[in-house]
């Protein structure tokens, strides 16, 4: 650098400033460059650099909150166990921001070491190559939760992620109101369609449920239940069949529903959303046994008039259905500590005591001790009157036979195909075609990324 | 520069000096604007594709050439949402800046009262955050917490629907509208106080009113002030973001590509295509110049016509 301008003081001092600014920078951008040196070494070994002295791990979750007291009670349970381990919680968001938060988080090498998604964004990260195989990690505990629930954790045999919450598919609906209008709790969609009719003659300004475009999983849920699979593979090409038969009637159900105005076309839990569900103008939602507690935050006041039955089917009395939501810990790649991560996600989802543990955030657990843990346990703040809450989940979970899996571009479907199916419900214009619509762009974004995709 | 033999050594000084001075400002630009701007124009012919067979193959990023350029400029959603911003333009833009010039205008005529608390008060929303104000708005506009729509019920007239089309245009303008009308207002006004005031002496003998004033004297003598805000405002328009992204969760009738800005993050952060969001970025990007060059060449030649 030249020498400073030997003309006298202010421009000097002006010079030395301007100088140490510029020394400043560098050092700043020598000390980023610096940092992420030592991690872009050898992605995804560091996990075998042991257990010596303490370990701090950092969990992305939003199951456990760190200012929720149960959830510190859980993290102190386990640091008194492991003396040399220290739980960081943090929350990032939902599974889309987690996602995306991990992939940037990857590509700077200095991810955390456990980070929470639901079972559907998995697929993607897997195949993004964010996600460590933690198959050997979790073999001890492997017996602690039943092979169909680790199954939306495993892929080609291996194991990606330990599921914490498993969302079995339940109908919750206001029992007051319902009885209110005479319409009968349905057991089929075609029920579903009638009480649907029934409630809105009786009081024209409510409606038997909302109808959110945006919730893809539940779209594939209800077409999983009709017999139609979105995404499958046989552990080489890919297979799509969103716009197959059986998976298209179900396109035309909702279209019917819409056309006659009998669901209320808006999305979920937003401030509109709440201040019917309160004011009692939406009397149920088809979701899952996670969705009494989500009532319950945003309407706490309702509490002791609803009641959750398992989900209506296509056929009377066949009984099966799939998960809906629900989420897995999972270890990144790049984590520097994954033995321990892998260890701490086990213990939580299928070790007995975490499973257990995870009962007293209100989360449904997929876990066998926690689940056998539901039966004796207080029904959920919803509904304090419906004593036989976590029977009636629990032999739902006993009928989820249906397995669904979840292809690599689950994002691109679901705005897609969100996008596409609120402008089908405002303009009324066919559903089928939505559908068929995503099957082809999930098609071409699987062809240009290069997977097999078979007819 | 011409040679100059006997004063080499002080010129070379003076020559680097504002360099030197210079070099935080070009330090900061390069860091901060060069680099990532050359990292996205390298990510956008970069794209992500299976290495090695089977249904879980990985994704490794590789060369693609123009592939990201050609589905950024073949999208018909992209393309769509470039028409529904400048729709939204032709709203909000010439209300924005006719608000803001006059009340620009207002506040300098020469008997106003409580001019600082005025200018400060039509200031103030600026100071809101977008998001911030799309989230008040968004409970204003909802119909179950809606006090306009409480009103309405009380009237008897039916619920109002803010998202609906073609409503939806004005309901978003009417977000950006509050921010916008003080910013620019500040800029046409401070144009205005610098206007030597024996101009309007000369007005006044001549026996011409406040208006003919503000018409014939204040509006022409602005006007650069006036090419700059709308400049601005073209730029802000095209770059709109965050109003429709904080309703978007809602509504039914905001799609989550519905401006090309949402678009480019749909891409980046829920499709894990940075090399597509880097093409379609630097697409909107040429296209922000070159409206701009545009628009300021033909403004240039009628505003300073002279003197350019």
């Amino acid at each position: 650098m030249t020498p400073p301008s030997p003309r006298p003081p202010r421009p000097g001092r002006r010079w030395t400033m301007a100088a140490a600014l510029a020394v400043a920078l560098t050092a700043t951008v020598a000390a980023c460059s610096s940092a992420d040196t030592p991690s872009s070494g050898t992605p995804g070994t560091s996990g075998t650099e042991a257990a010596k002295g303490p370990v701090t791990l950092q969990v992305w979750t939003w199951n456990l909150k760190g200012n929720d007291p149960r959830a510190k009670a859980i993290i102190d349970k386990y640091h008194q166990e492991n003396p040399n381990v220290t739980i960081k919680l943090s929350e990032v968001g939902g599974t889309a921001d987690t996602a995306s938060k991990l992939l940037a988080a990857d590509q700077a090498g200095d991810t955390p070491d456990v980070a929470q998604v639901e079972y559907r964004g998995l697929p993607a990260l897997v195949v993004a190559g964010v996600v460590k195989d933690i198959t050997a990690d979790v073999a001890a505990l492997k017996s602690g939760i039943e092979p169909n629930i680790w199954a939306l954790t495993t892929f080609n045999n291996q194991v990606y992620g330990v599921p914490q919450d498993i969302g079995p598919m339940m109908f919750t609906y206001r029992k007051d109101l319902f009885d209110k209008y005479g319409a009968k709790v349905p057991t089929t969609w075609a029920e579903y369609a009638k009480a649907a009719e029934q409630i809105h003659k009786k009081d024209p300004e409510a409606y038997i449920a909302s109808f959110s475009a945006a919730q893809l999983e539940f779209f594939a849920a209800q077409a999983a239940q009709a017999g139609a699979q979105w995404w499958s593979n046989d552990g080489k090409a890919w297979k799509v069949g969103i716009d197959s038969e059986p998976s298209l009637k179900t396109a035309d159900f909702w279209e019917d529903l819409v056309k006659r105005d009998l669901v209320k076309v808006e999305p979920l839990l937003t401030p509109e959303w709440n201040a019917q569900v309160n004011d009692g103008k939406l009397l149920s939602w088809a979701a899952a046994a996670w969705a009494p507690n989500v009532i319950h935050s945003v309407a706490p006041d309702t509490a002791g008039k609803w009641e959750s039955a398992p989900l209506p089917q296509w056929t009377a009395g066949d009984p099966a259905v799939p998960f809906l939501g629900g989420s897995a810990f999972l270890v990144p790649a790049k984590s520097k500590h994954a033995k321990e991560a892998a260890a701490f996600a086990a213990w939580l989802g299928a070790s007995d005591e975490g499973s257990k543990l995870q009962l007293s955030l209100d989360i449904y657990p997929g876990g066998n001790a926690g689940r056998q843990a539901t039966l004796s346990h207080e029904p959920p703040k919803l509904m304090p009157q419906q004593k036989d809450f976590y029977q009636v989940a629990d032999q739902v979970i006993k009928n989820t036979t249906i397995p669904v899996t979840w292809g690599p571009n689950v994002n691109v479907s679901q705005t897609a195909f969100g996008d596409a199916l609120n402008k089908a419900a405002l303009n009324k214009t066919s559903f089928r075609e939505v559908y068929k619509a995503t099957q082809q762009a999930v098609v071409a974004d699987l062809q240009k990324s290069g997977y097999t995709v078979t007819k | 520069m011409t040679a100059n033999p006997a004063g080499r050594r002080p010129r070379l000084r003076s020559a680097a000096t504002p360099w030197l001075f210079a070099t935080p400002a070009i330090v900061l630009f390069t860091l901060f604007l060069i680099i990532p701007i050359g990292y996205a124009i390298y990510l956008s012919f970069r794209g992500f594709r299976i290495d090695g067979g089977g249904a879980f193959g990985r994704r490794v990023q590789t060369f693609v050439g123009f592939d990201n350029y050609l589905a950024a400029l073949t999208d018909p959603e992209y393309v769509a949402g470039l028409g529904r911003v400048l729709l939204y333009g032709l709203f909000s833009i010439p209300s924005v800046l006719g608000l803001a010039l006059l009340f620009a205008l207002l506040l300098d005529t020469p008997r106003v009262r409580a001019r600082g608390f005025t200018r400060t008060a039509i200031f103030l929303p600026y100071a809101v955050p977008g998001v911030i104000a799309s989230l008040l708005w968004g409970f204003l506009y909802l119909p179950s917490t809606s006090p306009l729509n409480y009103l309405a019920k009380q009237l008897h007239a039916g619920p109002l629907d803010f998202f609906s089309f073609p409503t939806l245009y004005f309901s978003l303008a009417n977000i950006a509208l509050w921010s916008g009308v003080g910013f620019n207002m500040i800029i046409i006004f401070t144009s205005l106080r610098a206007i030597p005031t024996s101009i309007y002496e000369a007005a006044r003998i001549d026996g011409a009113s406040e208006l003919q004033i503000a018409w014939r004297i204040k509006i022409p003598l602005v006007a650069p002030a006036l090419v700059l805000t709308g400049l601005f405002s073209v730029i802000g328009t095209l770059q709109l973001y965050s109003e429709p992204a904080t309703l978007r969760p809602m509504s039914t009738t905001i799609s989550s590509t519905w401006v090309p800005l949402m678009k480019i993050y749909q891409e980046a952060f829920m499709n894990d295509n940075l090399g597509g969001a880097a093409a379609a970025s630097v697409v909107l990007a040429l296209g922000i110049l070159v409206l701009s060059m545009l628009l300021l060449r033909f403004f240039q030649r009628r505003t300073f016509g002279d003197n350019a």
